[in-house]
């Protein structure tokens, strides 16, 4: 029990490819700065964010994200480890630390953001969608009539900051009616419940929702938000080879064949 | 003959499928869901039974030497171990996590030929020192709760004073510290499953990961899980009081 699902890490993979253990602890930043051909990079992503990223029946990492990332690294000189899983909120910790060469999780370019790692060119535009539930009478058309309700969101996502920079720093809100989630599944569940009348949260996976649970979208919120694989801080090579992916499979197909199938039926 | 015609029972399950507006309520079709994910569940428990005992083998050997060390140490030693004690008590169990893991950084490691992941080793060095220092706590309360006259009669004998706290005092001291003991069981248990914060699939983690596949199931994932956390807290400590009245120390009238 002690093995995880987490498989063979770069780590173990430079040790079972006779690097010594030391190595397996310091050899870490010279492997994502080498660039050299067939260079294995290790991928992350936060799993719960469907169809961006989630789990299968069988348990498998599945998603737009994982597909995409696969089919971009497949154009570069790269080749993609195993997948590893984090926390949202752990993942830029895990670029920073050397644990992830990349990062592909639904993760917009932000200002923020871009000030601790490094973003590949916008691989996907969204925008905030408002829930309702379908049993509620309660139907916002703008931002502003949230004000008269309760809001949720899940913690640490745009969706949140849209609530506290529009809403509750302005005072329109109380803070006491903004709930924050560890998962929007738990936002949603407390919108049907009648806990919350409203949940801020990104266009694609709110669609999801109201595909399959008793909740609408009301109307959506435009912050024209970009997507973007995010990579260590001054990783240009690994950057750039991305965005090179990325172009390619603009142009072959491969990204629209993959949008048909995560984003449509 | 089955108790309920299967044909009415799928048709209920649609209905109360169909009502939208009751909070919380159970559906067959998501107990379903949760019985076919049954095996994803279970090893997840697996691997949060893996971190908790090997997390409480840690807390243990590290942290009974410094409960001794506390109770009845001076000096350098002594502060230098309660310090590191109140600095390990008082920090989130997550943010030792995130230190041991993507501050020092934890290597993967073979042992006895098992591959351990560096999430592993980092779960298990957050989990096991913030439990060495609870568990330094229980120890050097049951070492001070042995009374200081048969320290005094030990040495009487001819005893010096480590083996009088170690023929003496630790004997009676672990008994005492049983309940304790049981409090930390649990509580490293239901703690482990903030190690997804560094990536590690646990019993909790996987629930997330079902309902998130399943977002109806919320509930019926969460019960389920309990009741895991529930099964294993429950039979740890009926084998600890087992333990404990085994090993009690013999009274006049027993």
């Amino acid at each position: 029990m002690v093995r995880t699902d987490d498989g063979v890490s770069r780590r173990t993979y430079l040790q079972l490819v006779g690097a010594s253990s030391v190595a397996g602890i310091t050899a870490t930043a010279g492997c994502s700065a080498g660039g050299g051909g067939g260079e294995e990079i290790t991928p992350a992503t936060a799993p719960g964010f469907p169809p961006f990223e989630m789990k299968n029946d069988a348990g498998e990492l599945i998603g737009f994200d994982v597909d995409l990332l696969s089919a971009v690294v497949e154009e570069t000189e790269f080749t993609l480890g195993e997948w590893e899983e984090f926390e949202f909120s752990s993942l830029i910790p895990a670029l920073k630390n050397d644990r992830a060469d990349v990062v592909a999780a639904a993760m917009t370019i932000t200002d923020d953001r871009d000030e601790s790692v490094d973003f590949s060119e916008s691989y996907y535009s969204a925008d905030q969608a408002i829930l309702v539930a379908d049993s509620g009478d309660f139907a916002p058309s703008e931002l502003a009539d949230l004000a008269d309700g309760k809001v949720g969101a899940q913690e640490g996502t745009t969706g949140a900051s849209v609530v506290t920079e529009q809403l509750v720093e302005g005072g329109d809100l109380a803070e006491a009616d903004f709930n924050t989630y560890g998962s929007y599944v738990l936002a949603v569940e407390d919108l049907v419940n009648g806990n919350v009348d409203a949940v801020v949260v990104d266009t694609p996976v709110a669609n999801t929702f109201a595909a399959n649970r008793p909740v609408s979208v009301t109307f959506t919120y435009e912050t024209g938000e970009n997507y973007g694989f995010a990579v260590q801080e001054g990783d240009s090579d690994l950057q750039s080879a991305l965005d090179d992916g990325l172009a390619t499979v603009r142009e072959d197909g491969t990204y629209e064949e993959l949008t048909a199938e995560y984003f449509t039926g | 003959m089955p108790l309920v015609d299967p044909a009415a029972a799928s048709q209920l399950g649609a209905v109360v499928s169909q009502v939208p507006s009751l909070p919380l309520q159970a559906s067959p079709d998501d107990w379903a869901f949760v019985w076919e994910n049954r095996d994803y569940l279970l090893s997840g428990a697996g691997l949060t039974v893996a971190l908790t005992v090997v997390s409480l083998l840690v807390g243990f050997l590290a942290g009974f030497p410094a409960g001794v060390v506390e109770a009845y140490g001076e000096g350098a030693l002594r502060s230098l171990v309660a310090g590191a004690g109140v600095a390990l008590r008082g920090t989130p169990i997550v943010v030792l996590l995130i230190v041991a893991f993507f501050v020092l950084p934890t290597p993967d490691l073979r042992l006895l030929g098992l591959e351990v992941s560096g999430g592993f080793v980092a779960g298990v060095l957050g989990l096991g020192l913030r439990s060495a220092a609870y568990q330094a706590q229980i120890f050097r309360g049951a070492l001070r709760s042995v009374d200081d006259g048969q320290l005094e009669a030990a040495r009487a004998v001819g005893l010096g004073r480590i083996e009088a706290i170690r023929r003496v005092a630790v004997p009676q001291a672990l008994r005492r510290s049983v309940p304790g003991f049981q409090n930390e069981v649990t509580i490293v248990l239901k703690d482990t499953s903030v190690v997804f914060a560094i990536g590690l699939s646990e019993l909790l983690t996987r629930s997330y990961d079902l309902f998130v596949r399943q977002t109806t199931a919320v509930l019926e994932v969460i019960l389920f899980a309990s009741l895991i956390y529930f099964v294993l807290t429950f039979s740890t400590n009926r084998a600890l009081d087992y333990a404990e009245s085994y090993f009690a120390i013999p009274e006049g009238n027993a």
